[in-house]
C-alpha cells in the first residue's frame, strides 16, 4: 500500500509539473502579445432621443451584410404607445452586439472561433472554426446571437468589420440613419465625435452589473415606460 | 409560455441527456474503483457490478459525446473542437477531460481484465501480456488519476451550466457539486442495475457496500439542493425571480416536487432506511432502487437545464 501510495504520488506530481510548465509558457506568451496594445477602441452611441424607428438600419445591415431572412444583426424594439392623445409617442431601442470588454461569448467559445480582434476591440465571429455547439448563443447576456441559416455557424453584428469598415465606411446602419442617431467611432481618440458625444450627454450601457463591460451606449429617451 | 419551448432557450434536452451520460460514466468508474479497493481486492473482474461499471462507464460517455456532436449544427466539424482550444472555456477544458478520462478508463478496465485477457492472449498475442504488464507497473498511478478525473468528469457538467452568465439560476457556484454528486449516484445505481442483469446477486457485498455509501450521499444532494435554492432566492433580484419561476406551479414544479424530491431522491433514500444494511436483499429491491435513482437523476438534468434558461438576468 506504502509502495502503491508513493508511485501514484510520483505519477501524478510529474504529471502536474509537465502541466504547470505549459500553462506557464503559454501565459508568458500571451503576455508578451498583449504588450503592443492597439490605439483602437471602437464603440458605438444610439441616441433614443433622436430614433424615430425607421428600422433603415435593419434594412441597411441586411443588404450589406447578407444577413439572410429570418435573422438579424440588429433590430430596433419598439415599445409604446405612451402617453395621451395627440401625445402619443412610442420609444425604440437597439438591440445588437454590445461588444464587450470582457465578452462570455468569447470566454466560453470551445474553439476560439469567437474573438476579440486586438486591433479594434470588435467582437467578432470566425465562420470556419465555428462548429455551432451554441455555447456562446447561451452565455451572451443580450441575446443578440443566432445561427446563421447559411453557413451554420454563430453570427453577430461585428460593426461592418468585413465589409464597410474593410473599405473605410462607416457601418452601414451608421450611414442609413436618417437622424443621425447612431454614432460610431474611436474610444481612444479624444477628437472623436464618439468621444465628444459621450463627454456631453449622460449615457447607459445594459447589463453592467454582469461585468461584460460593453461597447454599445445609450442615450436614453428621457420618455418612456417607468420600470422598477 | 410552454414548458418546453420557450424564447430565452437555447440548449435542449440532448444536451441535458449528454449531462447525464457523462455524470453516470464517471460515477461509474468511481464506484468500480471504490468496490475494488475496499471491498473486492484480487478478482474483482468475477463481480457483476464490476463488469457491469466496466461496460456502462465507456458505453455511456461515448453515447453522450455521440448525443454531443449530433447536436451541433456543423456535426462533421467537430473535429476542430479536438484542434483547437481555448483555455478560458469550459467546455474546451470538459473536452480535454473526457479525452484524458478516457484514456484512463481503458487502462484500469485493461487492468481489472488483465487475468482473462492474459490467458487468452497468451498463446495467440503474446504482444498484449506485455503491455499488460506495463499498465501493471503503474497500476497506483492510473487508479489515482481515474478517480481524479472521474471527480473532474463529474464536476465538469456543472461547470458547464453555471459558465452562463446570462442566467442568473444556472450561474450558480453549488451547481457543479450538485452535479457530482448526483452524477456519482447514478453511476452507483448503474452499477447496481446492471451488475443484477448480469451476474451479480442482489444480496452480495458489494451491494451493501454501495447502499452504505447511498444513504450519506442522497442526505448530501438534498442539502446542495436546499442551499441551491436558498442561494438564489437570498441573492434577490432576477435570481430570486428564478428560483420560483423553476420552483412554482406548473409542468417543472410538478417535476421537481413530484419526480426529482419524491421518486429520485425520497424513494431511494427511504427504501435505503427502512433496509438495513445487514437484512437480506431482493432483486427486485435493487433494480427498483437503482431505476428510481436514475430517473431522479436524469428529470434533475433536464428540469435544472430547462428552468435555468426560463429566466435571464
Amino acid at each position: 500500500m506504502e509502495n502503491s501510495k508513493r508511485r501514484f504520488l510520483k505519477g501524478t506530481c510529474a504529471l502536474f509539473a509537465g502541466a504547470t510548465g505549459a500553462s506557464l509558457l503559454a501565459t508568458v506568451n500571451a503576455s508578451e502579445g498583449a504588450k503592443a496594445e492597439s490605439d483602437i477602441k471602437y464603440a458605438m452611441i444610439h441616441d433614443e432621443t433622436k430614433c424615430i424607428g425607421c428600422r433603415a438600419c435593419e434594412v441597411a445591415c441586411r443588404e450589406t451584410n447578407q444577413v439572410p431572412e429570418g435573422v438579424s444583426r440588429v433590430r430596433i424594439e419598439q415599445t409604446g404607445p405612451f402617453g395621451e392623445y395627440p401625445n402619443e409617442y412610442y420609444h425604440f431601442s437597439r438591440v445588437s452586439c454590445q461588444h464587450c470588454e470582457d465578452a462570455p461569448c468569447v470566454n466560453v467559445c470551445p474553439t476560439g472561433a469567437a474573438f476579440i480582434e486586438k486591433e479594434t476591440g470588435i467582437v467578432s465571429v470566425n465562420a470556419w472554426k465555428c462548429v455551432g455547439c451554441q455555447y456562446c448563443i447561451a452565455a451572451c447576456p443580450y441575446k443578440i446571437r443566432f445561427i446563421n441559416p447559411v453557413t451554420h455557424a454563430a453570427d453577430k453584428c461585428d460593426f461592418c468589420r468585413e465589409t464597410n469598415l474593410a473599405q473605410g465606411k462607416q457601418p452601414a446602419c451608421v450611414e442609413a440613419c436618417p437622424t443621425k442617431a447612431l454614432v460610431f467611432g474611436n474610444l481612444k481618440d479624444p477628437t472623436s465625435e464618439l468621444v465628444q458625444v459621450l463627454r456631453a450627454n449622460p449615457t447607459q450601457r445594459a447589463k453592467v452589473a454582469l461585468g461584460t463591460r460593453p461597447k454599445l451606449f445609450r442615450i436614453l429617451a428621457k420618455s418612456g415606460e417607468v420600470i422598477l | 409560455m410552454s414548458a418546453l419551448h420557450f424564447d430565452t432557450l437555447v440548449w435542449h434536452w440532448p444536451i441535458a441527456i449528454y449531462l447525464f451520460l457523462a455524470g453516470v460514466s464517471a460515477g461509474a468508474m468511481f464506484f468500480a474503483v471504490l468496490l475494488k479497493h475496499f471491498v473486492l481486492k484480487q478478482n474483482a473482474y468475477q463481480s457483476g457490478f464490476i463488469r457491469a461499471a466496466c461496460i456502462v462507464a465507456p458505453v455511456a460517455v461515448m453515447a453522450g459525446l455521440g448525443i454531443l456532436v449530433a447536436d451541433l449544427t456543423k456535426p462533421l466539424d467537430f473535429w476542430k473542437i479536438l484542434v483547437f482550444y481555448n483555455p478560458k472555456s469550459v467546455m474546451s477544458m470538459g473536452v480535454l477531460i473526457l479525452l484524458i478520462y478516457q484514456v484512463f478508463m481503458f487502462m484500469w478496465i485493461g487492468l481489472i481484465f488483465r487475468k482473462p485477457v492474459d490467458a487468452w492472449c497468451e498463446s495467440r498475442f503474446p504482444i498484449v501480456l506485455k503491455l499488460t504488464a506495463l499498465l501493471a507497473r503503474f497500476e497506483a498511478t492510473i487508479t489515482g488519476l481515474l478517480v481524479i478525473l472521474s471527480l473532474a468528469l463529474g464536476a465538469y457538467t456543472g461547470f458547464l451550466l453555471s459558465a452562463l452568465p446570462g442566467y442568473p439560476m444556472l450561474k450558480n457556484p453549488v451547481l457543479p457539486l450538485l452535479f457530482l454528486a448526483s452524477g456519482l449516484s447514478s453511476g452507483a445505481a448503474s452499477s447496481l442495475l446492471g451488475g443484477v442483469l448480469m451476474n451479480g446477486k442482489p444480496n452480495d457485498k458489494e451491494v451493501h457496500f454501495i447502499h452504505k455509501v447511498e444513504i450519506p450521499l442522497i442526505l448530501v444532494e438534498i442539502v446542495l439542493i436546499f442551499t441551491f435554492f436558498m442561494g438564489l432566492v437570498l441573492t434577490g433580484g432576477q435570481s430570486k425571480m428564478a428560483a420560483f419561476n423553476a420552483l412554482g406551479y406548473g409542468f417543472w414544479g410538478w417535476i421537481f416536487w413530484v419526480g426529482i424530491i419524491g421518486l429520485g431522491l425520497s424513494g431511494p433514500l427511504a427504501m435505503n432506511l427502512f433496509m438495513t444494511t445487514t437484512s437480506k436483499r431482493k432483486w427486485a429491491y435493487v433494480a427498483g432502487t437503482a431505476c428510481l435513482s436514475l430517473i431522479g437523476v436524469l428529470l434533475l438534468r433536464n428540469f435544472i437545464l430547462y428552468t435555468g434558461q426560463m429566466t435571464i438576468a
